[in-house]
């Protein structure tokens, strides 16, 4: 047996040793891992779907009523030149009033006497790449000679940020938290545990033990703590996932807008953080709690 | 192989522990350190093994300045003293082989090394056989020799034993000062602190007296008292 070897098992003696102190600090790990877990699914959902809005806004860009053919050619390519303009559409007025009248669905009598007026200008509806660009793509378009005005939703985009925004530094907020408490709670268990080796550790220091050599055993008791929890919470949350998600209607997503990730496209992020978060909470528990008694 | 010069060591609020105090001990010596309680025998022992600092003064012990010792070298000195406390300071969950593994460990023994050394030690103690008891199931004299072998594991070239017979009968405390003279007689230095009159009286060694902080005797050949 090398001394490593020696010292992994001395930790995992030592966590069989305080077994039922050990089961506790893993259920509370493992419940504030499962919320954590929840918001990190729920922010990934919100981002996902977040990402779709973004790509579907766009902006509709108005033409004149007299704009020839010719002219409607040479806007549309003067609109295409921009860069990041991902996507351009021609809706001419017979389009323009067909998606008036499916917006006025079940009171079509409002536009009645208007077929022949044909009222609603042409346009073109301008998608692009990135979100952060639209303001200056904005700019561009209404500087094209024969649009009258350019119709740009900004409200609904910075609504959109704004939720992105929140629900990110909320799962900031919230793991920062859960990472204190949780190291918090498992320093305190591996306090008992040093507590209770005193005798050893006073014996490893008159022998001659370096500081590394008493600290491993505990560090490495953290560790499978924080480890064993986030595989554990990782079991409950994919199933809890798949349950739910198999229950769920799936319409949104059949329609490319609104709607939650299947499970494949998740289990690897939470799976990684929590693993992560585990031994990062582990070690540095222990790691806290050893210090006082690693002096003389 | 010891050697103190010019030792002062003071603690909080002025208290003189001990003061000027001169000694050298040689390679191989076995040597006695008597005095009353509260004469600085604990501390001379703890700044041989830097847990305290000297206040002023040099020391030395196996050819190294210990002043100038750093934090993260402390248990390589510590590894050339080998520790006898008076109450054993065993590991009661553990066997007498485990006892003496563990001090290996420490050390980062090899596989080999601890095997050889674990038999080798407990033959030199005379515990041949009692490998897989617990400390418990053994006599006080036992328990001792237990952390005597440990002491000697890792093969260390000075011994300090603190009141090694201080919870031991006179026979059993015999026969450990017997063990300790045949270590001894190996090349081992020892220094032992006691009270067992008797004994050194009986042993005609070196004696160093300590009073109040102060060396008062030093005898090449000497008794408890002069």
């Amino acid at each position: 047996m090398t001394t490593n070897t020696y010292l992994i098992k001395e930790g995992y003696d030592n966590l069989k040793k305080h077994g039922s102190k050990t089961f506790s600090t893993m259920l509370i790990i493992c419940a504030t891992m499962i919320v954590l877990g929840i918001f990190i699914i729920l922010l990934q959902n919100v981002n996902k779907n977040v990402e779709t809005v973004k790509k579907e806004q766009g902006f509709q860009a108005f033409i004149s009523d007299a704009a020839t053919e010719t002219e409607i050619d040479y806007i549309k390519d003067s609109i295409q030149i921009i860069q990041g303009v991902k996507d351009i559409k021609y809706i001419d007025k017979d389009m323009a009033f067909e998606d008036a009248k499916s917006v006025f669905s079940g009171q079509e009598y409002l536009l009645e006497g208007l077929q022949k007026v044909k009222p609603f200008p042409a346009s073109f509806v301008i998608k692009f790449n990135d979100i952060n660009d639209a303001s200056v793509i904005k700019t561009q378009v209404e500087k094209v000679e024969g649009i009258t005005k350019v119709k740009y939703n900004e409200a609904t985009i910075e609504a959109v940020i704004t939720i992105s925004n929140i629900a990110n530094i909320f799962l900031l907020g919230l793991g920062t938290v859960m990472l204190i408490v949780s190291t918090f709670i498992i320093s305190n268990t591996i306090k008992l545990a040093v507590y209770s080796n005193k005798r050893e550790i006073y014996i490893m220091r008159y022998i001659g033990a370096t500081n590394s050599f008493i600290r491993k055993p505990f560090i490495i008791e953290g560790a499978i703590m924080g480890l064993l929890s986030a595989l554990i919470s990782f079991v409950i949350i994919s199933i809890g996932y798949v349950v739910i998600y198999a229950r769920l209607p799936k319409v949104g997503t059949s329609l490319g807008i609104f709607g939650f990730m299947p499970y494949s496209q998740l289990w690897y992020q939470v799976l990684g953080i929590f693993v992560l978060i585990g031994l990062f909470v582990g070690i540095v528990g222990s790691a806290i709690s050893i210090r006082k008694y690693l002096k003389v | 192989m010891i050697e103190f010069s010019n030792v002062n060591k003071k603690y909080d609020h002025d208290v003189v522990a001990l003061e000027d105090i001169n000694i050298k001990i040689e390679k191989g010596e076995f040597v006695f350190l008597v005095g009353p309680s509260g004469s600085g025998k604990s501390t001379f022992l703890k700044l041989m093994v830097k847990e305290e600092e000297a206040t002023s003064g040099s020391i030395i012990v196996n050819n190294t300045n210990i002043n100038k010792l750093k934090q993260k070298d402390i248990p390589y000195l510590r590894r050339k003293i080998g520790f006898v406390f008076q109450d054993f300071r065993l590991l009661y969950d553990r066997t007498v082989a485990e006892n003496i593994i563990f001090a290996l460990r420490v050390v980062e023994a090899t596989e080999k090394d601890i095997k050889y050394q674990v038999k080798s030690v407990l033959e030199l103690v005379g515990l041949s056989g009692k490998e897989n008891f617990y400390p418990n199931q053994l006599s006080g004299g036992e328990q001792q020799r237990i952390s005597l072998a440990r002491a000697l594991a890792t093969k260390p070239p000075i011994i300090i034993a603190d009141e090694p017979t201080g919870n031991l009968d006179p026979k059993t405390a015999d026969e450990i000062f017997k063990t300790l003279l045949d270590i001894n007689a190996r090349g081992t230095t020892i220094l032992v602190v006691t009270h067992a009159k008797d004994i050194v009286d009986g042993l005609n060694k070196r004696v160093i007296a300590l009073d109040h902080g102060k060396v008062v005797r030093d005898d090449a050949r000497g008794g408890y008292v002069k």
